[in-house]
């Protein structure tokens, strides 16, 4: 008897730790699994530091010549972009006159908070990124992010120092996109998309005199309509729109940047209001 | 101790010794157990083997759901492939309460525990519980909704218990008819997995909102949603409300615009709440009813109906060459954006008060007037009695028939001598008394029927009227129960005394005339390969056509209709034409009051004709003066100005001719 026992005992106390688990409160068990990620962000944030610390050597081993180089092309890229801002600055005002004029409601404003990106997650289950800034940065859940080819997602979960970000690939993502040049709003919603696949979404209630196909791509910008994205921002080009059977609408396949798979750096937009 | 243990064990053989020998009472219990084994078998190899279809069906019935889901109607369009009718989507957000259970159990636990604890003597019973419990529920959900789209609604607690006890795996709307900002709103706002869902359905569309509403029809809520060929007849269903064709074109072709339902299938618990996660068992997508193309302009039938205007009054043009129809216009109408989602009691009574629920141009039965001497001149010719180039009586003004005296309500004075094409043009009404004179009744209404103005044209829209009458002796004797007097065939000459006719008749009548014919099927279905419709010949001579055609031309050119025709010339048309304006008595209150009806009929070009026209405008005063030339020729002259714009538009922005596959 007593050899039988030692032979169940692995079993017994696997199945004492289930019941445990299945027992133990609700608080105890989220507070358990969010200091598991606070434990294990360091290991995370570490790493990032030394891929940092590496692409800065690398960086390093260019020659002076090469340095100037980008330094000149840099300053010219500057300079494009000081008077890109000053044209936007001016447009700004003519949208806030024209608002105006029209008592039209303006858009949110946003802060940006521009965070490096720790960790990429892209499998069956899992479309996100870690960033490198949480609570410390007053990040909020659901706040969109962006990088300069458009949209990325939006942030799902915040920790003291890093937060999650689920990419627009993701199938939790969904938001109100509009065809550029239309007024009308569509749901985008990420794909089922494979681990090394190329990534993309799904377009739904498209209206009907919506045409676009591989060769003839149309592109698919945030509506700013859903109160959390701001307006004209790139979600992907729509390579497909079909119409559905019931003859009220058209769906569609829409292709995502590709270089969502290989992000260094977004920007969190937050809404003003937030402290 | 020991002792007593051996001694338990000396007793255990005598203790378990069997019983030797058989006692036949307990054989027979053996044949009573095997044979209720063999009942027992016997029956479950019974039910098992014959009766499992039977079982399958209970246990499906019991455990499976079906849910029915429309399909969007066929749109409408009309010849060009402009949308008459289609689908607008409405989006709404909808609350799944099969997926709540175990929220309502546990609202229904916290309330009572609330109750118990305040020591409340009037708690409420257990159906009052849940009630509460759902209301609560489902209350916070919608606040969220509130929150998001900046709405302060309630839960309607009636319309959700209905809900929850007969449609409980429907989805419960809680905000309909959202606007696209709030849809977009939501979307970015509500979890992607939740049991608050953003859902789509669809209402009827009518984008020239009321043109043409009587012919195009209305749809209502059809309860009963049938899915041909979809499983699970017997089982429990749940259907969502679709439509179904009330009048018009939407009642006649139903069956076609009539999209194919959806559904699914699923498994439920033993109180009727879905599995959780469970994949529906069978499931197919609905799909939309077929495209019906009319023979419709819609440029023409709002030219029509533009200038028809307030009055009360019905135009129809036909294509002369195939007998579609182009233009099927009446007045009063009523507005068919106001049927979606449906009908409110006041539009209705509003309908109802301005009598515009009915299609006069085939359901109005009206004396067709002068209109008629056409089919007087085509009798009076093809008899003989009649020559066109000779005079057959001197128009003073008046004529006596029998004891009564007819007078010529047109001209204003003496036509004198004239000949057949001055008559029609001039509408003289003494040359036609004559004409009738010399014909018999039943002549002149052998040519009625031989042209089918008897009877029903069969146009595709349901409530054409069957009242119409082309007399003759024995009609009046069966129906009125006198004698037929000369009067009478003098009053038929012209298009009056019981003839009774459509619009969408004499519209056939201008047609067929046009193509030298007897006889015009109209139809409202748009093929542009249609052959050309074939007859029977009028049957007139070269000479007997030309001087009927060149008559039709003088009214239009210097006759009854000229005044508009010339105000109004359309460049490089002649029209051929004849007005009529006739008398009908109606009760207007307590009083019956003579009204005014009137008419104009033609077809253009003259020469090679190709669109055919009726216009008939109804008088709502008594004695009020309404003549053909001055109020019903306007109205066709604005359907063939547009008609012949159109046409002579260059090539490249006509509209190719529209099918659909």
């Amino acid at each position: 008897m007593p050899k039988r026992f030692d032979q169940a005992r692995p079993f017994l106390t696997l199945g004492f730790v289930v019941a445990a688990w299945l027992v133990i409160p609700t608080v105890f068990k989220t507070f358990t699994r969010a200091s598991f990620f606070e434990l294990t962000a360091p290991v995370g944030v570490a790493a990032s530091y030394a891929r940092d610390l590496q692409e800065y050597w690398t960086l390093r081993l260019h020659s002076n010549s090469e340095l100037i180089e980008a330094g000149r092309d840099l300053a010219r890229l500057n300079a494009s972009y000081d008077l890109a801002v000053q044209q936007n600055i001016e447009m700004q005002g003519e949208i806030a006159r024209l608002e105006g004029i029209l008592r039209l409601p303006s858009y949110a404003g946003y802060r940006s908070e521009h965070a490096r990106v720790v960790r990429r997650d892209f499998s069956g289950w899992w479309q996100r990124l870690t960033i490198r800034k949480g609570k410390n940065y007053n990040l909020t859940v659901g706040a969109p992010v962006v990088f300069s080819g458009g949209v990325v997602g939006r942030v799902s979960e915040i920790f003291a120092y890093t937060a999650t970000v689920d990419l627009i690939s993701s199938q939790t993502v969904r938001l109100a996109a509009v065809v550029e040049g239309d007024t009308r709003p569509i749901s985008y919603q990420g794909g089922l998309n494979p681990t090394f696949g190329s990534a993309g979404g799904v377009i739904e209630f498209v209206p009907l005199d919506i045409f676009a196909s591989a060769n003839a791509t149309k592109r698919l910008v945030t509506s700013g309509l859903g109160g959390v994205f701001p307006p004209g921002l790139t979600i992907g080009s729509v390579i497909k729109v079909e119409p559905s059977t019931d003859g009220l609408f058209k769906s569609g396949v829409v292709k995502l940047d590709d270089r969502l798979a290989a992000l260094t750096e977004v920007t969190v937009l937050l809404p003003l209001d937030t402290p | 101790m020991a002792a007593d243990e051996n001694n338990l064990a000396d007793r255990s053989g005598r203790l378990f010794e069997s019983q030797k020998g058989y006692d036949p009472r307990v054989v027979l219990f053996y044949f009573i157990i095997a044979t209720l084994l063999i009942v027992l078998t016997s029956g479950l190899a019974y039910q098992q083997l014959f009766n499992s279809e039977l079982h399958t069906e209970r246990e499906s019935s019991q455990n499976q759901r079906r849910i029915l889901i429309p399909g969007p109607r066929g749109n409408i369009y009309d010849r060009h492939g402009q949308l008459l009718v289609g689908n607008r989507p409405r989006f709404a957000v909808v609350l799944y309460l099969d997926e709540l259970r175990a929220k309502f159990r546990a609202e229904f636990i916290r309330i009572r525990k609330n109750y118990r604890a305040a020591e409340d003597k009037d708690i409420p019973t257990a159906d009052q519980l849940w009630t509460l419990a759902r209301v609560s529920v489902v209350q916070s959900y919608l606040e969220q909704i509130n929150a998001i789209i900046g709405r302060d609604l309630k839960v309607d607690s009636v319309r959700l218990n209905k809900h929850f006890s007969r449609e409980l795996l429907l989805p419960y709307p809680l905000v309909e008819d959202l606007a696209p900002a709030e849809y977009a709103r939501l979307l970015e706002h509500l979890p992607v997995v939740s049991p608050l869902q953003l859902y789509t359905t669809n209402t009827r569309e009518y984008p020239f909102g009321s043109a043409a509403s009587q012919t195009l029809g209305y749809v209502g809520i059809n309860e009963d949603v049938e899915a041909e060929n979809f499983p699970g007849e017997k089982l429990r269903t749940f259907k969502q409300r679709g439509s179904i064709g009330r009048d018009g074109l939407e009642f006649k072709f139903d069956a076609i615009l009539q999209g194919e339902a959806g559904g699914s299938i699923f498994r439920v618990d033993p109180l009727g709440y879905r599995l959780r996660d469970a994949k529906p068992i069978e499931s197919r997508l609905p799909t939309q009813g077929q495209n019906l193309v009319t023979s419709l302009d819609i440029d023409l039938q709002l030219a029509a109906e533009q200038a028809i205007g307030d009055q009360a009054g019905s135009a129809v043009a036909i294509d002369v060459r195939t007998g579609e129809v182009l233009t099927l216009a009446n007045k009063p109408d009523y507005d068919l954006s106001k049927f979606t989602p449906r009908l409110s009691p006041e539009d209705a009574a509003d309908i109802v008060a301005r009598g515009a629920w009915t299609n006069n141009a085939i359901a109005g039965a009206y004396p067709p007037g002068s209109t008629f001497k056409i089919l007087t001149s085509i009798a009076a010719l093809r008899s003989g009695l009649v020559e066109a180039n000779k005079p057959i009586t001197e128009c003073a003004g008046y004529i006596q028939i029998g004891n009564r005296t007819f007078v010529c309500d047109n001209g204003r004075g003496h036509h004198g001598e004239v000949l057949l094409p001055d008559a029609i043009a001039k509408s003289c009404d003494i040359y036609y008394y004559t004409a009738g004179r010399l014909m018999t009744p039943e002549v002149l209404a052998a040519e009625g029927r031989r042209f089918h103005l008897h009877q029903r044209t069969g146009i595709e829209l349901p409530h054409e009227t069957g009242r119409m009458v082309i007399p003759d002796p024995a009609y009046k004797e069966k129906e009125i129960g006198e004698r037929w007097f000369p009067g009478d065939t003098a009053n038929m000459s012209i298009g009056q005394g019981y003839v009774l006719v459509t619009p969408l008749e004499m519209a056939c009548f201008a047609a067929s005339v046009a193509r030298n014919e007897v006889f015009t099927k109209p139809t409202l279905l748009h093929n542009p390969d249609a052959p050309t419709q074939r007859t029977e010949s009028i049957g007139l001579t070269l000479a007997q056509r030309t001087a009927l055609i060149d008559g039709m031309v003088g009214c239009t050119t210097y006759g009854t209709a000229s005044k508009i025709m010339n105000l109004l010339p359309i460049p490089g048309v002649t029209i051929a034409g004849k007005t009529g304006t006739a008398q009908k008595r109606v009760k207007q209150g307590d009083k019956v009051v003579t009204i005014n009806i009137a008419w104009f009929i033609c077809f253009a070009p003259a020469d090679k004709p190709e669109i055919a026209m009726a216009v008939a405008v109804e008088g709502d005063t008594g004695g009020e003066s309404l003549e053909g030339g001055r109020v019903a020729a306007p109205i066709a002259n604005a359907v063939l100005r547009k008609y012949f714009e159109k046409k002579n538009r260059p090539a490249d922005q006509k509209l190719a001719p529209f099918k659909i596959e």
